[in-house]
């Protein structure tokens, strides 16, 4: 301590000897600048003070609307609050409400929560679907056309646009005795044009998969074109001088290169999958054809509001969030293996 | 198609270089030492063509179907050019539709104005705390920033949908329910998602400017402030744009928490029009037009900062 305390205290003389020496009319200055950037203990706490204030308010805000629901969360599952949100009224029901979700909630609902995840998984599937054509269109706009901002631009517009006025927009086209769509299918003798896109709960799935991958992937093509900027010319170049033909460099050298984007529209949207809502409920609010189009949120959404029973929808919510944590470690550990990261 | 379609061209996306990672001058990617065959070309140019004409299509649909009668609107033969002639109605009718009689504006109007008054405060404000934390975690040094800012990042894999219930429960005993609170005070925060990416754009300032305006005698908010904010508005613009997107579209809150005709947003009304009017096609689109717009106008005017700041969060994550 002491011998620091001195060193420092000859550095200040020597400094200000060698200004004095150099620069007459710049000692005075350094001189008053250097004493003042040693004292650092004071001013860190000041800083210290302010850093944690500042950093601390989305945290704070995460605790009371975050933290506090999540642990609720977990106890309301266990609660039995009769009908009704007041919290005040609830008693312990220990497995009661899981007990119920299982069995006497298919009754009300039409259908089992099982059905409301199977049904989740197959609207969802236009999440893979849409990745895939997203990747093939920004690889397209990665080659040397013109126009690439335009194209980007009209293809981003559905990302902008409401889900309910893009689902509103759908249903029309699709209504089986008026909507454009058949009558264009039935122009060109594809089935006669006689397809119930609404009320057939097989086709149900179709459509409702074809809205979302309409409107879901421009956020695709976007990240991917960005990625595809960045794939490495010289391994491409060199690939190409062994003689790999465009397959191989596609898929030895450009898809292992984006495989991070990849892997973050993967599980992103996974996550937004299963938990969608807005399109089936404002598609028909009832649950569709055969109640095809209630998904797990759907599902918690009618145990909330319709039956306003808070212990089952909260058991429902324990599902859900089982399901995603389980499908994000089973993408995380899966990455290892296909995903590459640059160094 | 206006001007806007011109501007951005080959530069559009790619922000400020700190923004996004920086698109190198060297002009088109992937391409070969050799020129594409004409016929590659014309294919590329086909598919981009046809997957452009699937996006507008339905655009089209909907503004002529909008411009209809309702008998044209519905009849089993579409018609471009409707055989009773375009007509205003269906605007008319989104324009003077009122679910209660006793609201001052209409439906759709008054959700317009709701979602405004929703939106904007939580976005902008934020933005502001949201921004000031990436501050003190890109700038500042204090004890708990590893832990709290591994938190942070953590809360952001917690999906919103499971802490519906408990919310709505909370919400209700505190007597949130039917006011637009729990659509605003939460947001006023700020959100993890945005505090990582002005973090990143941070970081990129150097430190010695930071020094130097301590030197001048700048406090922290003075340094945030005077310093920091005006360097980061390309930034700021394109998370704010994103915030307030995300609102004007959301469609689940609103339908949560608001349960009166008045307090109602754009999304919820216009849900309730294209139920009220079910059969009456020209009006439904109408109103699904007028909920478009101004989204769209928007975005054609700020779709270069809009798109930076998508494709900066996507891929620093």
């Amino acid at each position: 301590m002491e011998q620091e305390i001195a060193g420092t205290a000859a550095e200040g003389q020597e400094i200000g000897q060698v200004s004095a020496e150099f620069d007459a009319a710049l000692s005075d200055g350094l001189l008053e600048k250097i004493p003042e950037k040693k004292p650092k203990r004071k001013k860190f706490d000041t800083e210290e003070i302010y850093g944690t204030l500042f950093a601390a308010i989305p945290l704070i805000g995460f605790c009371i609307f975050g933290l506090v629901p999540l642990i609720l969360a977990f106890a309301m599952a266990f609660l039995d609050m009769g009908t009704g949100w007041d919290i005040g009224s609830a008693e312990w029901a220990g497995f009661k409400n899981f007990a119920y979700l299982f069995t006497t909630a298919a009754d009300e609902v039409g259908i089992s929560i099982f059905e409301a995840i199977g049904n989740t998984i197959i609207l969802g599937i236009s999440t893979f679907i849409s990745q895939i054509l997203a990747l093939a269109v920004a690889y397209l706009l990665s080659r040397d056309i013109k126009g690439r901002g335009i194209w980007r631009i009209i293809y981003f517009i559905p990302y902008v646009c409401s889900v309910v006025a893009i689902t509103i927009m759908w249903r029309y086209m699709f209504n089986p005795s008026y909507g454009i769509i058949n009558q264009i299918l039935g122009n060109t003798d594809i089935m006669n044009g006689a397809i119930d896109w609404t009320d057939d709960p097989g086709i149900f799935y179709v459509t409702i998969n074809i809205i979302s991958i309409w409107s879901g992937m421009g956020y695709g093509i976007l990240l991917y074109t960005a990625a595809l900027t960045n794939v490495n010319q010289s391994s491409l170049e060199a690939a190409e001088i062994d003689g790999a033909g465009p397959f191989t460099k596609f898929f030895r050298i450009v898809l292992p290169s984006i495989s991070p984007t990849t892997f973050y529209l993967l599980i992103m949207g996974v996550i937004g999958m299963l938990q969608s809502f807005t399109v089936t409920n404002v598609f028909d609010s009832n649950g569709g054809p055969e109640k095809h189009g209630i998904t797990i949120v759907f599902f918690m959404y009618q145990y909330l509001y319709d039956w306003q029973n808070v212990g089952v929808a909260s058991a429902a919510s324990w599902v859900l969030a089982a399901l995603i944590l389980a499908v994000t470690l089973i993408q995380f550990f899966g990455s290892r293996r296909w995903v590459k990261y640059d160094k | 198609m206006t001007s806007n379609y011109e501007i951005p061209a080959e530069e559009t996306a790619l922000p400020a270089a700190e923004t996004a990672p920086a698109r190198k001058e060297k002009g088109p990617k992937m391409r070969s030492g050799k020129k594409m065959k004409i016929v590659t070309k014309a294919v590329i140019y086909a598919v981009l063509a046809f997957y452009a004409l699937v996006i507008l299509f339905p655009f089209l649909i909907v503004i002529i179907t909008s411009m209809k009668t309702w008998q044209d609107a519905v009849s089993s033969e579409f018609s471009w050019v409707p055989s009773m002639g375009f007509t205003a109605e269906g605007y008319k009718e989104v324009f003077t539709y009122k679910a209660s009689p006793d609201s001052s504006l209409p439906s759709l109007v008054n959700g317009f104005f709701n979602t405004l008054l929703y939106v904007l405060p939580p976005t902008i404000l934020g933005l502001f705390t949201s921004s000031l934390s990436a501050y003190a975690f890109s700038k500042l040094r204090f004890r708990a920033k590893k832990w709290m800012y591994s938190l942070l990042l953590g809360t952001m894999m917690i999906p919103g949908t499971i802490m519906i219930v408990p919310q709505y429960v909370i919400y209700d005993s505190i007597g949130w329910i039917n006011t637009p609170l729990p659509l605003m005070i939460p947001g006023m925060f700020g959100a993890a998602a945005c505090v990582f990416f002005m973090r990143q754009f941070y970081a990129g300032i150097p430190d010695s400017l930071i020094e130097a305006s301590k030197l001048d005698g700048l406090g922290y908010f003075g340094i945030f402030f005077r310093i920091m904010v005006p360097l980061a508005v390309p930034a700021l613009l394109a998370q704010g744009l994103l915030g307030f997107i995300g609102g004007y579209n959301d469609y689940l809150g609103p339908l949560l928490y608001l349960h009166e005709d008045h307090l109602y947003t754009l999304q919820v009304a216009l849900n309730n029009i294209a139920d009220t009017y079910e059969r009456r096609s020209n009006v439904v689109m109408a109103a699904s037009i007028v909920a478009l717009v101004p989204m769209l106008i928007v975005y054609f005017f700020t779709q270069r900062f809009f798109i930076s700041g998508i494709v900066a969060s996507g891929l620093k994550d």
